[in-house]
């Protein structure tokens, strides 16, 4: 390990002692990873995004492997927020990390209420808003497709924090960086991306979809090209910093990010694969600096000569 | 929620790699971290080399395990590429496996136990076998394949002492013809049996257990899922159960048979 390269970036606020952190849902809060590396070395965890009351989620089966990734249609399962705080924010109050609570809702008060919930225990360092979820103000529509529909969800969430707002995107849209500016304009202090790509599997001999619920999220490094170009064309529409992730397995990528413009990126389906990846992304990262003599990983940001 | 018991990310070498009957296979390898703390019906989850744009680990029982010499043995049937790629793996070839996984089976607190292995479904089955054998307990084992050539496990299960063995094949070309269910049901209705465990198709999972349950039998069945993390992290292998939905990977693969919603 060499500690002469300076690994901690700030995203939008949140202090990070390196730019690794997990991507929401794949990581469920890192008591499960725990056996595997400390935690502790993330630069945040990222927890599972959560609801009010806690959702049930989708019927089996909830992935299909695909190539080079997966499908997956959890549909968002999870406890509610109180279940969250007694558990897991109790289990990461014990380590040493950042923690980014991702958050969901079906209506834009639902959004608000999480977060006031999670201000009220005052655990979260930062919230991330997933405007990925199928919602009733949005006429039953994802949110996140919707610019004028983002920036009313963002503001009201703004409202009811202080801390570090995150805004994380669909890459279900024509115009990624029309998206991004209106979670700017909402009040957003950082927006991540991409958050998984829609797809479908078929199996031909049955002549059924694979999954239960036909349609899931495509994640994996099936999507990193098109995660990649959606991190450069973003970072380059907005001011604020980018946490950018999708199929992110090594150092190497990670710096592909940043130098895409992602200030912070996240590991995802790769936990599945590996689960040290995170603490290897960390090492890989910091390995490329070494070799390429960068004393401090904030040089990368953006560094693509084009 | 604490678990008991701590994971490993284990380096497995390929000890031997043999087929055993019609697209049936048995893999040994040497991995003592995993070997020596296995628990009946735990699993493991590799990541099988060679698999090319199939990124996602494969989940497998433990079949078999020689604590001393630090080897388990995983009896797979060739179902799709991984499996396919599984077959090609030479000794000496090195894999990773996270393990041991799950909550395996409970021993029953009295009387006797009736297992009910269809398939593949054996194979988790046999350490709990060889558990209530070596405590003396009463045991009788279904086996159901669909020809003589695929009842692979029966011979390891006639060496345990105690254990009675009934096979049943499909093309009737061994033991009773037809589907493992009649034997079983058989057996359930003895009265002989209070305690039932079965793994196979879901269909005959189904079927035994609500036969066990209708005559009053505790039932335990081990589930399928398809996995990505494996280890809890990411509710891709929910069940539903009457108490809501489950991990199969880590609240199972083994669940009590009156709790699942079928
Ligand atoms: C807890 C557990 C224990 C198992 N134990 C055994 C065993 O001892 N012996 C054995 O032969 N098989 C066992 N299986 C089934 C085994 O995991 C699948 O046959 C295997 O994953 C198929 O992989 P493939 O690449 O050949 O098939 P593909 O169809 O190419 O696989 C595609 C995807 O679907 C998944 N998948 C396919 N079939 C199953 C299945 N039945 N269950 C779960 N996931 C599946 C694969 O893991 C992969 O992600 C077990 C499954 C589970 C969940
Ligand atoms: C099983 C699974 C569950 C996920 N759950 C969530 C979630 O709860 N909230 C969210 O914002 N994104 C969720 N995602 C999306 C990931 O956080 C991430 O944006 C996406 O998978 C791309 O990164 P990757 O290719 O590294 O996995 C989930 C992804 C997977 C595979
Ligand atoms: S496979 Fe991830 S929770 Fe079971």
């Amino acid at each position: 390990m060499d500690a002469s390269v300076n690994m901690a970036v700030n995203l939008g606020g949140l202090e990070m002692k390196n730019p690794v952190t997990t991507a929401s849902g794949t990581f469920a809060a890192g008591r499960e990873y725990d056996d595997f590396f400390d935690v502790s070395l993330l630069g945040a965890v990222t927890t599972k995004g959560v609801s009010l009351d806690g959702w049930q989620g989708n019927d089996s089966p909830r992935i299909a492997e695909t190539p080079a990734g997966m499908l997956n249609s959890i549909g968002l399962q999870n406890p509610g927020v109180k279940a969250l705080c007694e558990g897991d924010l109790t289990w990461l109050a014990t380590k040493d990390v950042p923690v980014i609570v991702n958050v969901s809702g079906h209506s834009f008060e639902e959004y608000a209420a999480v977060i006031e919930a999670l201000e009220a225990d005052g655990r979260a360092d930062a919230y991330e808003v997933n405007v990925s979820c199928p919602n009733v103000d949005a006429g039953g529509m994802t949110i996140g497709t919707d610019p004028a529909s983002v920036e009313s969800v963002v503001s009201l969430c703004r409202s009811k924090t202080r801390k570090p707002l995150i805004v994380k995107l669909s890459p279900n849209v024509t115009d990624v960086a029309e998206i991004a500016r209106a979670a700017v304009a909402g009040g957003a202090d950082a927006v991540s991306l991409i958050n998984t790509l829609l797809g479908m599997a078929i199996d031909a001999r049955t002549r059924t979809p694979k999954l239960a619920r036909v349609v899931g999220g495509l994640s994996g490094p099936a999507v990193k090209p098109v995660a990649l170009r959606m991190v450069w064309q973003v970072s380059q529409a907005v001011d604020v910093p980018v946490l950018g992730m999708g199929g992110i397995c090594t150092g190497e990528d990670a710096v592909e990010f940043m130098l895409a413009g992602a200030t912070a990126v996240a590991v995802g389906t790769a936990n599945f694969v590996n689960p040290c990846s995170c603490a290897q992304v960390i090492e890989g990262i910091r390995a490329y600096c070494v070799e390429q003599g960068v004393s401090d990983v904030n040089e990368l940001v953006g560094g693509l000569k084009c | 929620m604490s678990r008991a018991q701590s994971l490993i990310d284990e380096a497995c070498t390929v000890k031997g790699n043999v087929q055993v009957g019609p697209g049936l296979y048995i893999v040994t390898l040497c991995a003592p971290g995993i070997a020596r703390t296995v628990q009946p019906g735990q699993f493991v989850h590799m990541l099988v080399p060679g698999m090319e744009a199939h990124v996602l680990r494969r989940p497998f029982s433990v079949y078999q395990a020689d604590a001393a010499a630090g080897t388990f043995d995983v009896l797979y049937q060739v179902v799709g590429f991984g499996t396919d790629v599984m077959t090609r793996l030479e000794p000496g070839a090195v894999m990773q496996a996270i393990g041991p996984i799950g909550t395996g089976w409970q021993v029953p607190e009295e009387g006797g136990v009736l297992l009910v292995g269809g398939g593949v479904g054996a194979a988790p089955l046999f350490m709990f076998a060889q558990q209530l054998a070596a405590a003396g307990r009463d045991v009788k084992v279904v086996l159901g394949a669909q020809t003589k050539d695929a009842l692979v496990t029966y011979d390891d299960y006639c060496a345990l002492e105690g254990a009675s063995v009934v096979p049943a094949t499909d093309d009737g070309s061994f033991g009773h013809a037809g589907f493992c269910t009649a034997p079983a049901q058989e057996a359930i209705e003895s009265g002989s049996y209070p305690n039932v465990a079965v793994c196979g198709p879901e269909p005959l999972m189904k079927i035994v257990s609500r036969l066990a349950l209708d005559a009053q039998c505790s039932c335990q069945v081990s589930l399928e899922r398809r996995m990505a993390c494996g280890i809890g992290a990411c509710l891709s292998c929910v069940v539903d159960t009457v108490e809501g939905k489950k991990r199969a990977c880590v609240d199972g693969p083994v669940f009590d048979a009156s709790l699942v919603v079928w």
